[in-house]
């Protein structure tokens, strides 16, 4: 039976529950607030009335479309090898060197503590490096290549490190729920070499993680400014950056839709870890006691 | 459940007992790092046999499967199967199929797509997969199960099916890494006969490696006993039970009562003898007949009634413990109670007899 509060508990009780929420309203209130802001000064004129010519003006010009697609490509490609990398990498050393797993760890973890300027910092020099070597030279070739507007690979290689931390503890924690060791022998006895049982067996069963990674990646990737700009390669946000001194309701625009991208990746991201992690979810090996009630059925 | 009656391929399979299913161990050695785990293993596993390996843990069984299987590299020896080493190819070129105790079946393929994954590495093509899983899940007594995922299936279930796919691809030779240990008694006993009755169907020489000496002795058509990375004794279950070769296999299979005897004793003289003693002799609790005796020199200490049987548990006059058991019929136990004064005969030639110095130091 229900227990009453007494007036004064339940006062109390009141009180602690809106302290208890007041954390996450002063959160929402932060992050909307701008937001909101944003979409209102995008959308409507200082006399109230609905406009598009925010949009409009970004369409018409023409002038997105090149750092639009150069940021869709190197973000694709930056998720794309990480995962390509990454778990192949963790799937050996779980399988092969368990021993490793700890230093794996560090070094893929390593670039939380290195801030992204300091590694571009350290990218211009080399870069620098390499275009002093002269017309012609291999360095320069080198250079000319990482740094090519249409495909940057010095980008897609900033954006694997940065990335790199988020997506090994994704694919590590997805890989610690399966009896690997034994899949990955079941597989080999019926006929199967490494790569279809990474393919067929292993990536399947962290589809989750690979997921998660891969939007995270996306989204990261993305939205990302300070590497791009220092580097002066004309990304998405480096383009809406230098649109707000000529189009200012078109930069807020298209900051407000960058913004909308990056959060529905990143929910897409949190849902398919859950939703894609729950079928595929395999019984550790120590996990193994049987249901004899289920057994009776067939028996 | 119902046997299905055997299609080509599988008929083809069980005609397959000749020489191309044989396995050899010869002189194998093993070790890891100081630990030497495997000391000059040899055994001959004839083709269409089912042999089980059974030993204490750490006596180097699963290691010899692993072997057998490719996933262990040996430091000397051969391993032959079907007359050619398979020491230099990949487990995915052994022609092998296994069952692993904690089923490993793939979580994210249907009951239907597991048992035919082998086939679609060997590119056979749907319909022959399809008709090949059919057959396996009806042997296997999985008929309705096909459409279902593991995680929908008790552990007893997914181990048919994980045998089911372990046969399908017709391998040379079928390994069983205690496949029965993760699941409950009855089940246990079920799916073991049900192991035994699909193996000698489809004829698939078969290892079957495991620590319970009742499932050895009742699966199998012949039994390695297996101490401290040597073989002790590989023959039939009955002469493994009866007629042990060492004082480790009378240990280690079955109970039995151990008796130092002068070297003069003989089946049917008086037991035990106390003093004189140059022999040890083993002695199956069933082959020792008991008598009530006033100046017995032995004494029931208890007795444990197991329906037609009942087994006493004897010891010395005085003495709290009970150090041998026989089994007797139950309707002589009530002659027999505890307290009572009794002598023993040997009714059977002695399971083994052995020096003193030599049937010491063999605990399992």
């Amino acid at each position: 039976m229900a227990q009453q509060l007494k007036p004064g508990n339940r006062e109390r009780h009141g009180v602690t529950k809106f302290f208890a929420w007041l954390p996450l309203v002063a959160l929402a209130i932060f992050i909307l607030t701008p937001l909101l802001s944003s979409l209102t000064y995008s959308f409507f004129r200082s006399d109230g009335s609905f406009t598009t010519s925010g949009l409009t003006g970004l369409a018409d010009s023409g002038r997105i479309v090149a750092p639009l697609t150069r940021s869709l490509i190197v973000s694709v490609l930056a998720a794309v090898v990480l995962i390509a990398t990454v778990v192949p990498a963790v799937v050996a050393v779980h399988l092969w060197a368990p021993k490793m797993r700890s230093v794996l760890s560090i070094l893929c973890t390593l670039p939380l503590v290195v801030p992204a300027i300091a590694i571009v910092a350290g990218l211009s020099a080399v870069l620098r490096n390499l275009a002093s070597h002269g017309r012609g030279s291999l360095g320069m070739e080198l250079n000319a290549i990482l740094q090519s507007q249409d495909l940057p690979l010095v980008l897609v290689g900033t954006y694997v490190v940065l990335c790199l931390p988020f997506t090994y503890r994704s694919i590590d924690a997805g890989l610690s729920t399966l009896p690997l060791r034994t899949l990955y022998e079941s597989s080999s006895i019926l006929g199967a070499r490494m790569g279809t049982t990474l393919w067929q067996v292993v990536m399947p069963n962290i589809r989750g993680p690979i997921m998660f990674s891969a939007f995270f990646t996306f989204a990261l990737s993305i939205a990302e400014y300070t590497v791009a700009a220092t580097l002066s390669i004309n990304t998405l946000p480096v383009f809406l950056n230098t649109l707000s001194s000529t189009n200012f309701r078109g930069s807020i625009t298209l900051s407000v839709l960058l913004n909308l991208t990056t959060w529905l990746l990143l929910a897409s991201a949190t849902l398919s870890a859950s939703r894609f992690g729950h079928r595929s979810t395999a019984e550790p090996e120590a996990n193994v006691a049987n249901e004899p009630r289920k057994e009776a059925e067939i028996s | 459940m119902s046997t299905a009656a055997k299609s080509p391929p599988l008929q083809a399979a069980a005609e397959r007992r000749d020489e191309s299913m044989s396995v050899r161990f010869d002189q194998v050695g093993k070790s890891y790092g100081d630990t030497e785990v495997l000391r000059d293993f040899s055994i001959d596993i004839a083709a269409g046999s089912m042999v089980s390996f059974l030993g204490p843990s750490g006596c180097g069984k699963t290691t010899t499967l692993r072997i057998l299987a490719g996933f262990e590299p040996v430091n000397s020896g051969d391993v032959i199967v079907g007359g050619d080493s398979v020491l230099q190819l990949p487990p995915n070129q052994r022609s092998m199929g296994m069952v692993f105790q904690s089923y490993s079946l793939f979580p994210n393929l249907s009951v239907f797509d597991n048992i035919e994954y082998g086939l679609r590495i060997r590119k056979v093509d749907g319909g022959a997969r399809r008709r090949r899983s059919e057959e396996l899940l009806e042997i296997c007594g999985l008929t309705e199960m096909g459409t279902r995922y593991p995680h929908q299936l008790s552990g007893g279930q997914q181990q048919r099916v994980a045998l089911a796919r372990a046969l399908a691809t017709q391998p040379k030779v079928l390994l069983l890494d205690e496949p029965l240990s993760a699941l409950d008694a009855s089940v246990r006993s079920s799916l073991r006969d049900e192991i035994r009755r699909v193996q000698q169907t489809l004829g698939t020489t078969t290892v079957f490696i495991t620590h319970d000496q009742g499932e050895a002795l009742a699966i199998a058509d012949r039994v390695a006993v297996m101490n401290a990375g040597r073989i002790e004794q590989y023959s039939a279950p009955h002469e493994i039970y009866s007629r042990p070769a060492t004082a480790f296999v009378a240990r280690f299979v079955g109970s039995i009562n151990e008796f130092a005897v002068p070297a003069n004793w003989a089946t049917g003289d008086r037991l035990p003898i106390a003093s004189g003693a140059d022999d040890v002799i083993f002695v199956r609790p069933e082959n020792l007949s008991i008598a009530a005796r006033d100046d017995g020199f032995l004494q029931v200490k208890r007795q444990t009634y197991t329906g037609e049987r009942t087994m006493l548990h004897l010891g010395r006059p005085g003495s709290e413990n009970a150090q041998w058991s026989a089994s007797i019929s139950s309707a002589d136990a009530d002659a027999l109670q505890t307290g009572t004064r009794v002598e023993a005969a040997v009714t059977a030639d002695a399971a083994l007899r052995l020096p003193r110095g030599e049937a010491e130091g063999a605990t399992p």
